[in-house]
């Protein structure tokens, strides 16, 4: 690929220059294409492109980034903002104003990345004809000037006819495994080459990016995700994305090093049902997520969980459930988590212990608020003690035990896949890319008035700086072989 | 194996220092060399532009089995503490800097083998005892692996990857120093043509800059395809903007635009050896900013 874009082109074809007409409104419209075509296709303008991208990243990773979502919500937004006030002062509403703390969702790294991609495309196409003709109808002669500039030339003479000295050449250039090709026009006209596809691996690389794009689209256009599923133990949720799925937490385990205190185990050990029938069951763990069909199982957060149980007034039980209290409350930041009751318009809050010293819901304790759920009237409200039924409202209310809940990353990605296969394009294109190059070389044979000829070669490839060429010893063996004495 | 893994630590710093001592001498003899055949006595000039007189090459081959001494003291000191904690070199700073080290030093004496370049140690050399120095300043305890770092085979091809990727990016970078510093010293001087002193030429070190990037730039890539695919693996995510993962995305920009700039007009040389320091700042910046940025992978050191 090196070769297409050399500053030292093989000599021109001869195409016939555009013949000289006054400007018509057609030829603005496809000088301006034009134009557009050469902006896209212009490294210049590729390199600079990644260069802002960069820019952008380091801003990216100085700044604090808000988490997903955020910013779409204005109360989440507003009250995220003045957590991180304290550090940017007077800035935080400028910075916001710029989407700099959204960097990567920001409209000019949006620009940005759509203009690469589509220099990406264009680029590739650009390069098509080219590597196309490089790699199938390769110019045989090019014309004798070429063999006293090119990058690398030789002439020799010898005293072989044209003929024999050709099957000499072409045959020390077979011992090579070069492929060569050859015409005939009173001059002889040599053409070899070696790994003649190599060239495309660039090409795919380049579009390989495009792919993993494409993954990246497909994944946000297709996929579901919902990180902040919480399930407490005993439970059994549906899984929102997957009619007909529900999964079932019957324990969660977390393990420490005796010594540091550092963690070294989540386990979430789960059963999956699909239509009530138990389809699945996996422990899952960081590292170990469980596959179903499309959708994925990932071991995210875990937390305090509350076991709840609420009767009417006739004894009935309406709810028998572990609560996450997977949440904080913005006024003291004591963990909070909801229940509903079936049947009836109250939803239920249970608000959790700060720990030793707190008074107000003492460790072993949990505080339960009653409220209508339409509108958020308060109903009632009662600090309760673990085991001990509790009237609240026309209900009778226990906190049972403390037990523990699980938080789920759950995932379909449907795109995941294009950005694995453009992965793997994008290393196995730049290492072929790399370490396997199209070598090409010319000859030409002219008869000498006297008899015997001359030999020229020539490549495009350039001299190393430190070791001999593939070319360099390709001529050396040349000359060996025509040196030899003619076999008999 | 932890003692012993802590030893070879300190016998690969005492020969890293002392073959950088080694390969300043060696320079300085070269450039004496350059000098006396400067005023006339004969000296040997290599095709690559290294002049050197007999003391000269003595030295410099003292420096090389310093070098390469350091070179296996560290692998050694690797490999034990892979023994000790049963995994790579992936847990926490003190093991990823050695491997850092380990990766400068193995791409430097790859290099030197490849273009005898001694020179580009006095840039290489200390970038690896400085890493090792930073190494010894940092807890080194062994502890158990917390649940995200528990994907022993994903991990240590991802860091083994990575540090070649990082070596050679160093040896690019001490390529592009030395390229510049050569610019900086004939514009300071005034001097129509860079060059002299036994400095290697320029296009050699141009050349040498190439190389290391064409090895880093795909071991790079190889590095942030197995991030995503563990993140994915861990998380259920395999691209997150998280600080890290965004720092080593900029480089992996940073070298593109320097495979493009070197074949372009106008780029090519001395604009192209700037993008491969900043190329390197961007590396630095991404091994080090587990320290000053938060992020998934703030808790696999000190962060
Ligand atoms: C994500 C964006 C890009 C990356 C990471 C990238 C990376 C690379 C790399 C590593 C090379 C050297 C290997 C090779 O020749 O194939 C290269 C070469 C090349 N790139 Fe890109 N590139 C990108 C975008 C573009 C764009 C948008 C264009 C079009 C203007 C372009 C045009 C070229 C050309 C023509 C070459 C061949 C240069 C030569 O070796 O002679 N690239 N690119």
């Amino acid at each position: 690929m090196t070769e297409e874009v050399q500053t030292r082109p093989l000599p021109p074809t001869g195409a016939p220059a555009a013949a000289a007409a006054g400007p018509t409104p057609m030829d603005r419209v496809d000088r301006l294409l034009e134009g557009l075509w050469h902006f896209l296709t212009s490294m210049r303008v590729a390199m600079l492109l990644m260069l802002a991208i960069a820019a952008l990243g380091v801003l990216g990773t100085l700044i604090i980034q808000a988490p997903p979502g955020i910013l779409g919500d204005v109360e989440a937004k507003a009250s995220w903002l003045d957590e991180i006030r304290p550090k940017y002062g007077n800035w935080t509403g400028f910075l916001d104003t710029l989407q700099l703390f959204q960097i990567f969702n920001s409209l000019l790294f949006r620009v940005l990345v759509a203009a690469l991609t589509i220099s990406l495309i264009a680029c590739s196409i650009h390069r098509i004809p080219g590597i196309w003709r490089t790699t199938t109808k390769p110019r045989v002669d090019v014309g004798p000037a070429f063999f006293g500039h090119a990058p690398q030339h030789e002439a020799i003479v010898v005293r072989h006819t044209p003929a024999e000295t050709q099957a000499i050449v072409e045959n020390v250039l077979r011992g090579r495994r070069y492929r060569t090709l050859s015409s005939d026009d009173g001059a002889i006209h040599i053409y070899a080459d070696r790994n003649r596809w190599a060239p495309w691996a660039g090409l795919i690389a380049h579009m390989s990016v495009v792919v993993i794009l494409l993954g990246a689209i497909a994944g946000t256009l297709w996929g579901y995700r919902d990180s902040q599923f919480t399930i407490a133990e005993g439970a059994t949720l549906p899984v929102a994305g997957e009619p007909g799925l529900t999964i079932k937490l019957i324990d969660f385990t977390d393990k420490y090093d005796t010594k540091t205190g550092a963690p070294i185990d989540y386990a979430s050990q789960v059963v999956l049902y699909k239509d009530g029938q138990q389809v699945d069951s996996h422990t899952i763990r960081v590292n170990d997520p469980l596959h179903y069909g499309d959708t994925t199982f990932y071991q995210a957060f875990f937390g305090a969980a509350a076991m709840m149980t609420v009767k009417d007034a006739a004894g009935n039980t309406l709810v028998s459930e572990g609560v996450p209290l997977a949440w904080r409350t913005t006024a003291d930041n004591r963990p909070i988590g909801s229940f509903s009751i079936p049947g009836s318009d109250y939803v239920g809050w249970v608000i959790g212990t700060l720990g030793n010293g707190d008074t107000t819901v003492k460790p072993g304790q949990m505080k339960v608020e009653l409220y209508k759920a339409a509108d958020g009237t308060p109903v009632a409200s009662q600090v309760m003690d673990q085991g001990v039924a509790t009237t609240l409202g026309d209900y009778t209310v226990t906190f049972e035990r403390e037990s523990q809940f699980t938080g789920l990353n759950i995932a379909r990605d449907p795109g995941v896949m294009l950005v694995w296969l453009g992965s793997f394009l994008l290393f196995g294109g730049f290492v072929i890319r790399f370490t396997i190059h199209h070598k090409r070389v010319w000859g030409r044979i002219v008869p000498r008035p006297s008899g015997g000829a001359v030999l020229g070669m020539a490549t495009l490839a350039t001299r190393d700086v430190s070791q001999a060429t593939d070319f360099e010893n390709l001529v050396t063996d040349i000359r060996a072989a025509l040196q030899a004495p003619a076999q008999s | 194996m932890e003692k012993l893994s802590g030893y070879a630590f300190i016998a690969a710093m005492f020969s890293t220092g002392l073959a950088t001592i080694f390969y300043v001498a060696y320079a300085v003899s070269g450039l004496r060399a350059a000098r006396m055949q400067t005023a006339g006595v004969p000296m040997t000039t290599t095709v690559t532009g290294f002049t050197s007189g007999p003391r000269t090459a003595a030295i410099g081959r003292y420096a090389t089995m310093l070098g390469w001494l350091a070179v296996f003291a560290l692998l050694a000191s690797l490999v034990f503490r892979t023994i000790a904690t049963g995994h790579g070199p992936f847990a926490n700073m003190y093991e990823f800097s050695a491997a850092f080290a380990f990766g400068i030093l193995l791409a430097y004496m790859w290099f030197e083998r490849r273009y005898h370049q001694r020179i580009l140690a006095l840039i290489a050399l200390p970038v690896a005892f400085a890493m090792m120095f930073y190494a010894t300043t940092i807890p080194a305890d062994i502890e158990p692996l917390v649940p995200a770092l528990q994907n022993n085979l994903l991990l240590t091809v991802h860091v083994a990857v990575a540090i070649v990727a990082y070596g050679s990016f160093a040896i690019a970078f001490a390529a592009s120093v030395l390229y510049l510093a050569q610019l900086f010293i004939a514009w300071v001087g005034n001097r129509p043509e860079p060059g002299g002193w036994g400095l290697p030429r320029l296009d050699v070190l141009d050349d040498i800059g190439y190389r290391a990037v064409i090895v880093g730039f795909p071991f790079l890539t190889l590095t942030i395809i197995l991030g995503a695919i563990w993140a994915n693996t861990a998380w259920g995510t395999y691209w997150s903007w998280d600080p890290k993962e965004t720092a080593s995305l900029v480089t992996w920009f940073i070298y593109g635009s320097y495979l493009h700039a070197r074949v372009m007009r106008g780029w090519r040389g001395k604009r192209a050896a700037m993008l491969l320091v900043l190329g390197f700042a961007a590396t630095l910046f991404t091994y080090f900013g587990n320290l000053f940025f938060g992020g998934l992978h703030s808790y696999s050191g000190l962060g």
